[in-house]
């Protein structure tokens, strides 16, 4: 693959990072945040939405290709975390100060610019994500800025904070099902100016501002609480919003990908003008060929005009060779055009004569009458889209509007990240015009005082602080980084202002153990800072031994209640490790070689007592009685033979 | 200044425009530090505290900056006050298709929503609904009239007999069906009244409101209207009704009779419910399904009878609710003020505080009118089981089987036609337009609230 020279492209690159707050409640109501993963929902709604009426009494064109899709959507609520609020049954109960105060200290920690008076907006969607039709937001900070390496900072243009959208359960054919829980719970939006002019410098960017969020301990550790977007565009090219990066890894690769695509689109708006194409030669007219194919060989095509669908086609002039141009790895220019069409539609089928036509099984014959009927010269393109009338009519206007931006450059869009790297057509770009005052809220004052009570304990940065820990601890950086993502910083920090051991432990149990024990299926999240504090004084304190510390802390997870004291007692292990363990063993053994010799493993039980009467309370008998056994079975295979044998 | 100085606005930030020339809708660039803040003046919620300007940023967002730290505002550019107009859309008439008329008395089922200010301006004309509704125009021939502008809880009972006159009118007109859109606080009054007031209906009067605003893409307004208008349009009754949503869902609508439907929640999309009785249908899409036997079917009007109208109503009625410890002074203030009738709503089986008596006994004997209603709601006074309701009966007091808000709108109607002591307690007791139910259907009253009958 080959690289670019960004900067002489001139990319520019925002990132907008989502990041849930670990409140008591949700934002605009009393419910508890949380989430309720794969369980069955206790009551399911269903849901149209149409769009309002803007300004000069017109729709909002994104919010009409919603519409358009006539999707009944369903919501599935739980009765222990969704209440009337998030079904938009009832106004917004408060505003949680909670919420406000830790975007407060976010907005601080980013050198914002705070609000006076938080004014809590609606946000328009129609895609169902919101029972209301609309998000609520508002800002807490604008014009900041952070470092995101010694040579440079970046800038932030805005803090929000608002409430999480819901989770999206599945999608049918017209319908698509959301779950409630996540609505609701407050989140923060940061958005950085579009300051970033390489690939690798956002992601590091990504993960400063990530690092910062966690390192606060007041924001969500779990996955997919934190969601990063990527605003990217080249000289030349056009604004596109890239949404649902869900690691930061993906995100130089995206970047890449991203700028490959709009180099192509614009090679292909050149070509286009060489050709002399301008955007009124693409107001074709569209044919019902359903004719052409009523005994076609196809097998979608036949099955589709089977069930009543028509097959309609367009000439695309002097287009040929332009479709099947590759825009991004795999990707080609037609399919572009489908993923619009299809995303808008709902329309799957669309065949265009770039492609090699041959794996439709359609004829020379019926090749040639739509070449006939449609009137497609020697250099013109064919394009045909299987459908029911309504659809096919929708469809047509997306691929003429396509082909008229193409034929300018880079449209402006939404789009999705997809797993290889690439992204496809999600939505037309919101504009600001879908923001307008929630009228059920009042103003929230911020006063100069609550913002210096918040200022007083503003935590440092963690890169200062990870900075500090790599030359005093000798941890390594990916270790920081990691912790650093997982919010334990501080707590790593606490941790050794009480135990004195080995840095080592306490980073290996804070990113190695927890990993195992929620690959082991532990409810690891009822592990509190506390607890581990706990757990390194007693290992401090010599009352327990650092082997013990996976199964105290799979312990205090299924019994975060009980006392760490208590179950430590109960699971009877205490200070002794292993190789303390063997040492007075081998001392004892020889004691017995004798009887070794004559009883063979018959001198188990003399010699567990022995060793009992030393180690009884500290470790766990299991534990001493396989150790004194494999060290007897070490003694008579050293020699301890009985004669004759 | 001119006419354009911000709305809203208290002395402090008043006096901070007036220094810096500022009118609303203009564009400013405002330095606070080192930070420069760039955006749109808005007028603001007059119960705001004051200090602040209010800002649009280019973003869409809106903003609160204190006026103190200010250090520098510039008007940048001006904007003129915006002219609000909707793109209209023409349907011809479809002489196949039903005529309905849509009476318009203030609520917003349609509308426009201003970004800048969040307020909504109402779409009313067909041109305008059928832009915001465009559903209506395959539904039927769309006609509208606006009677009044008035928020629901602002309604009197003169304006039930003006909306009764239109209905009147429009039902002897030959049209099949009428719509009035209303807002939701008092709509369950509104629609006893004109029940009432109107006799001899020819068409469906179907009431209809949002309850969720018109400005949010998930309200329940639009899809209200198409199944009042489905159900004016072909709906096979002649009564005066209620239509709204009967789950949380955008689903199936309720069709409730107009004396026995209550406003049972202040937000929900299904706040309506039929009170003591199950509903009379319901509608889904253009599906419609009755569930009950007594409906006074168009099929079987007969067209000679012309439909009449009330000619007044009495204005000078209370609705008074009885509770623990309640000075009995509160009956003396009607019979001063010269009420001519007062609803009680008795608590338990129609009962009120004995210390009461006297007050009660003084305004029956002063030819005022007084009902007994239940605030229970559901189920029936039975004022002779205990010794209370019995004295009260002695006293003169009328007993009336509906909900409250139906024996208030019933008893402004008696009052303003009858004068005869008896004649008035005859009417009050015979059951006009379905609000004194013959018996009571077990499923009237079923609140399960969402648990199953194992759970309880």
């Amino acid at each position: 693959m080959s690289t670019y020279d960004y900067a002489k492209l001139g990319l520019k690159c925002g990132i907008e990072i989502h990041q849930q707050l670990a409140t008591k409640t949700k934002l605009f109501c009393g419910c508890e945040n949380k989430l309720r993963g794969q369980d069955p929902s206790d009551y399911t709604l269903e849901r149209t939405f149409r769009p309002v009426l803007g300004e000069e009494g017109k729709f909002d064109p994104a919010m009409l290709v919603e519409f358009e899709k006539k999707n009944t959507v369903i919501y599935e609520g739980f009765t222990d975390c969704t209440c009337t609020y998030e079904i938009d049954e009832t106004p917004p109960f408060f505003c949680d100060p909670n919420a406000i105060d830790i975007a407060l200290e976010i907005g601080l920690l980013l050198n914002l610019k705070l609000v006076d008076e938080f004014h809590v907006c609606r946000k328009n969607y129609v895609d169902g994500s919101v029972p209301a039709g609309y998000q609520r937001t508002g800002i807490i900070g604008i014009n900041g800025s952070i470092p995101i390496s010694p040579q440079k900072d970046i800038g932030i243009n805005l803090l929000c904070l608002e409430e999480d959208s819901c989770r999206k359960s599945s999608e049918g054919k017209n319908t698509i099902t959301f779950k409630l829980d996540r609505l609701g719970i407050p989140l923060v939006e940061v958005t950085t100016a579009p300051d970033i002019n390489d690939p690798e410098e956002a992601r590091l960017a990504a993960l400063r501002i990530g690092m910062l969020l966690r390192n606060t301990g007041k924001v969500k550790k779990v996955l997919g609480a934190i969601r990063q977007d990527l605003n990217v565009s080249i000289q030349g090219g056009e604004r596109i919003e890239i949404k649902g990066v869900q690691k930061l890894d993906w995100i130089p690769i995206l970047l890449k990908n991203e700028v490959t695509r709009q180099l192509s689109l614009l090679k292909i708006r050149d070509n286009m003008v060489e050709r002399g194409l301008k955007s009124k030669d693409f107001q074709e007219k569209v044919f019902d060929l359903s004719e052409i194919f009523q005994k076609t060989q196809c097998k979608f095509i036949q099955k589709g005009i089977k069930n009543g669908l028509l097959v309609w086609g367009m000439r695309v002039p002097y287009m040929q060779g332009l479709w099947g141009r590759e825009i991004q790895e795999g990707r080609r220019f037609g399919t572009e055009v489908a993923n619009k069409m299809g995303a808008i539609t709902g329309l799957k089928g669309l065949i265009h004569s770039d492609e090699k036509l041959e794996k439709y099984q359609f004829s020379e014959v019926e090749i040639s009458k739509i070449r006939k009927q449609l009137k497609c010269g020697e250099e013109d393109l064919f394009v045909l889209v299987l459908g029911k009338k309504s659809r096919l009519e929708q469809a047509f206007e997306i691929i003429k509007d396509r082909l008229v931006k193409a034929s300018v450059g880079v449209p402006e869009e939404t789009r999705k990240a997809l797993e290889d790297g690439n992204t496809e057509f999600l939505r037309e770009l919101h504009g600001a015009k879908r923001l307008y005052p929630d009228t059920d809220s009042r103003e929230i004052p911020i006063s100069r005082e609550r913002i210096e009570t918040i200022r007083a304990k503003l935590p440092r940065y963690p890169w200062e602080a990870m900075e500090e820990f790599a030359s005093k601890y000798k941890i390594p950086k990916e270790s920081l980084n990691q912790l650093t993502l997982d919010g334990n910083l501080k707590l790593l920090e606490d941790i050794l202002n009480v135990y004195s051991g080995k840095p080592t432990v306490v980073v290996s149990t804070l990113l190695e153990t927890i990993k195992t024990l929620r690959r082991d299926d532990k409810p690891v999240e009822n592990l509190t800072d506390s607890h581990f504090i706990q757990v390194f004084t007693l290992l401090e304190k010599k009352k327990i031994a650092k082997e013990a510390i996976e199964d105290i802390l799979s312990n205090i997870s299924e019994n975060p209640s009980v006392k760490i004291e208590d179950i430590v007692e109960n699971m009877n292990i205490t200070t002794m490790d292993t190789n303390e363990l063997q040492n007075i063993v081998q001392r004892i053994i020889p004691q017995f070689s004798s009887m070794i010799k004559e009883r063979q493993m018959g001198a188990m039980g003399p010699i567990m007592g022995a060793v009992m009467t030393e180690v009884r309370g500290m470790i766990d008998g299991k534990l001493v009685s396989q150790t004194v056994k494999s060290e007897i079975m070490k003694e008579i295979k050293k020699g301890g033979k009985q004669d004759g044998i | 200044m001119g006419s354009n100085q911000p709305e809203g606005y208290k002395k402090k930030s008043k006096k901070f425009f007036k220094d810096h020339n500022i009118e609303a809708w203009d564009k400013v660039e405002i330095k606070k530090g080192d930070s420069l803040f760039q955006g749109i003046i808005l007028p603001r919620n007059q119960f705001a505290d004051d200090g602040y300007v209010e800002i649009k940023l280019s973003n869409g967002y809106n903003i609160g900056l204190k006026v103190e730290d200010l250090e520098e505002i510039n008007v940048i550019g001006k904007n003129p006050p915006m002219i609000v107009e909707f793109e209209g859309m023409k349907i011809p008439k479809d002489k196949s298709k039903p005529n309905v008329t849509l009476l318009g008395t203030g609520g917003t089922i349609a509308s426009r929503l201003d970004y800048v200010t969040g307020g909504v301006i109402p779409a009313f004309k067909p041109r305008e609904l059928y832009a915001a509704v465009p559903e209506l125009a395959e539904i039927c021939n769309l006609d509208t009239k606006i009677i009044f502008k008035i928020f629901s809880e602002d309604m009197k009972p003169n304006n039930w007999l003006k909306i009764a006159k239109e209905v009147t009118k429009l039902s002897n007109s030959g049209i099949d069906g009428i719509v009035v859109t209303h807002g939701t606080d008092t709509l369950g009054y509104s629609t006893a009244a004109v029940s009432f007031l109107v006799q001899n209906l020819h068409v469906p009067v179907v009431f209809v409101g949002s309850q969720r605003s018109s400005d949010r893409p998930s309200s329940d307004a639009a899809i209200n209207l198409i199944h009042g208008t489905n159900l004016a349009a072909k709906g096979d009754i002649a009564e005066v009704v209620l239509c709204m949503l009967g789950s949380s869902s955008h689903t199936y609508g309720l069709i409730h009779r107009g004396t026995r439907v209550r406003k049972m929640h202040s937000s929900v999309r299904h706040a309506f419910r039929t009170i003591g009785d199950i509903p009379l249908g319901k509608i889904e899409n253009e599906k419609i399904v009755w569930f009950k036997k007594d409906i006074h079917h168009k099929s079987a009007v007969d067209l000679e009878l012309e439909t009449i109208c009330s000619k007044k109503i009495e204005s000078k009625c209370a609705l008074v609710y009885i509770h623990p410890g309640m000075s009995t002074e509160i009956i003396d203030f009607y019979i001063d003020k010269g009420y001519k009738g007062i609803v009680l709503a008795g608590t338990g089986l129609g009962h009120a505080p004995k210390h009461m008596f006297n007050s009660i006994q003084r305004a029956i004997s002063e030819g005022i009118s007084v009902v007994m209603a239940l605030q229970t709601l559901w189920g029936f006074t039975g004022m002779k089981v205990y010794s209370n309701g019995r004295e009260l009966l002695d006293l003169g007091v009328i007993p009336a089987d509906m909900i409250p808000e139906t024996a208030f709108a019933k008893l402004c109607w008696v009052l303003g036609n009858y004068q005869d002591e008896n004649k008035i307690k005859q009417v009050m007791q015979t059951n006009i337009a379905g609000e004194i139910l013959p018996y009571e259907d077990i499923r009237g009253y079923q609140i399960q609230q969402g648990l199953t009958e194992k759970e309880y």
